[in-house]
């Protein structure tokens, strides 16, 4: 799969076997994120399919708008009904970021479909 | 006494916002040792330009009375975004619906929640999410008001340093 990079955003793509690995680095401040974001997803969704799971990386990400967090908790949505297994990495000394992330917890269920993992860059 | 204020009139194109937040940012992490409130500003002026871009009126105005203002003390800052609209307008009436429906929460957090299971809910694509303000008062920890002058909407937003 080709990066994604939309104005001050990249997402850097690198896929193996098992396994797809995103990296956000830049700023997502797009007007309407999903019309970049929502295509990019679904293009993950597909190269996933039924074995590989999903690592997105925000750890060094500077900014990310509201619309892109509503086009994210879309995507959660989809990788779960599409059973991709998906997890956020972010950066928890970053205040923004564990707030952003820690409200996400919420879409967590008794599964391994969807989880969150801090860590630190300190 | 320490203080500061900003107070500028902002033309309506959309990177203007990123400008403007990158420009707060950088200005406070000059004045503040703490990182962690500059970009609570920051966010917080973010999305209270992308709001005004969004949901004012556009029409036949000019520029001057689109204005950002930020003002504080070493305890407290206040981000004020003031923009044209049509009164009655839906997208007024949402505005205040939304700041009315944050503070019916007792934690920020409670509406931030409601908002993201809202969304998640949805159908679809996403569009108008209205998380803009709900962001503003859980990630900022900033509280919310909204009020008419003339043909303009100033919302503002308060929040501790």
């Amino acid at each position: 799969m080709e990066d994604l990079v939309v104005g001050d955003l990249t997402v850097a793509v690198s896929t193996s076997d098992a396994i797809i690995i995103c990296r956000w680095t830049g700023r997502s401040v797009e007007r309407e994120a999903e019309l970049a974001l929502e295509p990019f997803f679904d293009n993950l969704l597909e190269a996933a399919g039924e074995t590989r799971s999903i690592d997105m990386h925000f750890e060094a990400l500077a900014h990310f708008n509201s619309s892109t967090i509503s086009t994210l908790i879309v995507f959660i949505q989809a990788a779960r009904r599409k059973k991709v297994p998906l997890t956020l990495h972010y950066d928890e000394s970053l205040k923004w970021q564990r707030l952003s992330f820690d409200a996400l917890r919420m879409f967590q269920r008794n599964d391994e479909l969807f989880s969150l993992t801090a860590t630190t860059n300190e | 006494m320490f203080g500061f204020s900003i107070d500028l009139p902002v033309r309506k194109e959309w990177k203007n916002v990123d400008l403007l937040r990158t420009s707060v940012q950088t200005c406070f992490s000059a004045v503040f040792q703490d990182l962690n409130g500059c970009d609570a500003l920051s966010m917080i002026t973010g999305e209270l330009l992308e709001n005004a871009m969004k949901y004012g009126s556009w029409d036949d105005t000019t520029y001057t009375v689109f204005r950002l203002k930020i003002e504080g003390t070493t305890e407290t800052a206040t981000v004020t975004v003031q923009n044209p609209i049509v009164v009655d307008s839906d997208d007024v009436k949402k505005l205040f619906a939304t700041v009315e429906w944050i503070a019916s929460f007792d934690q920020p957090i409670e509406a931030y929640r409601a908002r993201l299971r809202e969304i998640a809910g949805r159908d679809g694509s996403n569009t108008d999410s209205q998380l803009g303000l709900v962001r503003v008062a859980y990630e900022g920890g900033a509280s919310l008001k909204a009020t008419l002058e003339g043909d303009s909407v100033i919302v503002s937003a308060q929040l501790d340093l």
